[in-house]
């Protein structure tokens, strides 16, 4: 294989699982701060039950968004630093940003939402996961404005062969990347209130005890699950319009297109093959949509059964539909994804910076290493981590140590 | 001014996340039995998500203020850089996982990911200055790099001393005999801050032109961000005084 060929391999698996990870945390954060925030207002013992159960499962799933994320920080400047090069001076602002006014608080105050359970007055614990949660889209929001730069450069200048950045507003406002930036984020929503909906589900299946818990869950779930899913459709849809006219020419598949795309670009750029790889795109895009309209249709369905007890305490078929769903937003997601970024190819910086230009001057040797220890390591934690989020998902709301009481706790003395 | 950003962050990790790695590293020490290395994370246990985002911050700081340096840095110690990010990984995940399911082998595997992946941490943090600092490459690095990792282990091992209690805080207080812990933490965090500083007089610390943009702005947040660690650091300021969630 060939070492770009690797470099790409190793972004696209290690991206494709941290976007895996991170549009379920995005999701269920928001679910999270909903439920936490009718639990302080209510003081109802169920609220709080419910909070802290999706909130270790959403403890459990952040993890590895964390440490996938880590990868993705670092691999530009590993894989790709002739994209860091050329264009570091104006999407690496956008990057800056998401460190800075995004994750880095997000992760401070999770912590002290975790550990400071049953610590802090409870008015302050629901704004911390409040905060947690909307840094966390603004991680979203900054991560996309510079993914958005990379699809359709605006508000910058070359000067001796690097990029400088003249129009920050300009950037922020690109609509190749606030289009995106609210498909992601309902698409998010979706991956929440899918899996939110599936475990209750599942639950309701085994004849729960804890009907009540499971019913309010699934309610929630499927009632953020059908609106999120006609917001991701038309963001989704306004997103055709800020596309390169390659990518929508490959979606279309229309060769007159096609070749009316490869013209215009030899005419700029000289002779050589600048269109993206069509089978990838049109099958992507393919998969995106009717997974759409497979989720669409059950969570319309389901927003109607779950107005009725009887059915949503014994309609088993109903149950298993659900349970079935849950994997189906994440392979949406991905499927977005493959679409967007394929659909960009053979651009890193679309019309400026080709990515056979934008790797680093690293062997095959050091690229093989990096790709198959990333690709080994998270696989292993990823299987590991999936199986403990459907093991603490079906243990139920018994067993969370999430907000636990310590048994015996005795006087504190400072340390510092 | 990049320069001090930069060296804001990297030094502030550096001095925080110093210590849980360090602790870490001395886990098998400080916890002789599973209880025992359960209170021992718990003197880390709420700090190490506040801690290592400095390093996320220093990165992005590199990205958006050196994008240059960015590269040269990171694929110019490739090796070394896919190391610490493998062993960053693996002491995460021991941290995250150890607690999730009970019983003593998967604790022990668990625990066994932490050691090996601050030990890594360590190692590759005292790989880098050896390479950029010193110009030395193959084995001979490995030994600067113990040095340094010695002292990520001593800086662990001071900060456990103010956090525990009882036993566990004898064992951490081996090197000082009890007296001063304040103090070593203090001496052990001057001096990770001087291997920082002598590594970052050899980089060639040459801004990217998004300065005027950013720096205002990262000045401005610089505040805020410490008024929120600041929250943790009050919340958790008593010694530990039984098991985290961890």
């Amino acid at each position: 294989m060939h070492i770009e060929d690797l470099a790409r391999l190793q972004f696209a698996l290690t991206a494709g699982a941290h976007f895996l990870f991170v549009a379920l945390t995005l999701g269920l954060a928001t679910l999270v701060a909903v439920v936490q925030t009718r639990a302080t207002i209510s003081g109802n013992p169920v609220h709080l039950r419910m909070t802290r159960f999706w909130g270790q499962l959403y403890i459990i799933n952040y993890a590895m968004g964390i440490v996938t994320g880590l990868v993705m920080e670092f691999q530009l400047g590993l894989s790709w630093s002739g994209l860091t090069e050329f264009a570091g001076d104006v999407f690496g602002a956008a990057l800056a940003l998401e460190t800075l006014v995004a994750f880095f608080i997000e992760s401070t105050f999770l912590g002290l939402w975790i550990f400071g359970w049953n610590k802090l007055n409870r008015w302050a614990h629901l704004a911390l996961i409040w905060v947690v949660t909307l840094t966390a889209y603004a991680s979203a929001f900054w991560i996309l404005i510079a993914n958005g730069f990379l699809q359709n450069p605006v508000g910058h200048v070359l000067e001796g062969g690097r990029l400088r950045l003249t129009d920050f507003g300009a950037m922020v406002a690109n609509p190749a990347a606030q289009v995106a930036f609210w498909h992601v984020l309902c698409g998010a929503l979706v991956v929440g209130g899918f899996f939110m909906a599936g475990v209750s589900a599942y639950h309701l299946r085994r004849r729960t005890a804890e009907q009540d818990f499971f019913r309010k869950s699934l309610r929630l779930g499927m009632g953020v699950a059908l609106p999120a899913t006609f917001l991701t459709a038309t963001f989704g849809g306004l997103g055709f319009d800020t596309m390169q006219p390659a990518k929508v020419a490959a979606w279309a598949g229309s060769p007159e297109r096609l070749a009316e795309a490869q013209a215009e670009m030899v005419a700029r750029f000289g002779p050589g093959d600048w269109l993206p790889p069509v089978a990838w795109v049109q099958t992507s895009g393919t998969v995106m949509m009717g997974l759409f309209a497979l989720m669409l249709a059950v969570s319309g369905v389901s927003c109607l059964l779950m107005l009725f007890r009887p059915v949503v305490r014994g309609f088993r078929l109903w149950h298993w539909l659900l349970m079935l769903m849950i994997p189906v937003p994440f392979v949406a997601m991905l499927a977005g994804w493959i679409f967007r970024e394929m659909g960009r190819q053979p651009w890193a910086v679309y019309g400026l910076l080709k990515t056979s230009d934008a790797m680093s001057p690293v062997t095959e040797g050091q690229m093989l290493f990096s790709v198959s220890a990333f690709v080994t390591v998270f696989t292993v934690l990823s299987v590991v981590n999936y199986w403990l989020l459907a093991r603490q998902a079906r243990l139920g709301p018994g067993a969370v140590a999430l907000g636990d009481r310590p048994i015996d706790a005795p006087v504190p003395v400072p340390s510092f | 001014m990049e320069i001090f950003i930069l060296a804001f962050f990297a030094l502030g990790y550096l001095v925080l996340a110093g210590a849980d790695i360090g602790v870490g590293m001395t886990l098998p020490y400080l916890g002789r039995s599973a209880g025992e290395r359960r209170e021992a994370i718990a003197a880390i246990a709420p700090f190490f998500l506040g801690n290592e985002v400095w390093l996320v911050v220093t990165a992005g700081v590199l990205a958006g203020l050196f994008p240059a340096l960015e590269g040269e840095l990171l694929h110019g110690n490739h090796t070394v850089i896919v190391t610490l990010l493998l062993a960053w990984v693996v002491r995460d995940m021991g941290l995250w996982l150890r607690g999730r399911v009970p019983g003593a082998r998967w604790q022990a595997c668990w625990d066994g990911a932490i050691v090996a992946g601050s030990w890594g941490l360590a190692l590759s943090w005292g790989l880098l200055p050896a390479h950029v600092l010193l110009g030395i490459e193959g084995p001979a690095a490995l030994l600067p790099a113990l040095v340094v990792a010695a002292l990520f282990a001593t800086h662990g091992l001071a900060f456990a001393a103010l956090r525990l209690r009882g036993t566990l805080r004898e064992r951490a207080s081996v090197l000082t005999g009890g007296a001063g812990e304040a103090r070593t933490y203090a001496l052990t965090s001057v001096a990770l801050v001087a291997v920082g500083v002598l590594a970052g007089f050899r980089l060639p610390l040459e801004p990217g032109t998004s300065g005027p943009l950013l720096v205002p702005v990262v000045l401005v947040l610089i505040p805020f961000l410490v008024a929120a660690q600041a929250w943790v650091w009050w919340t958790f300021r008593h010694r530990v005084s039984g098991p985290s969630y961890l």
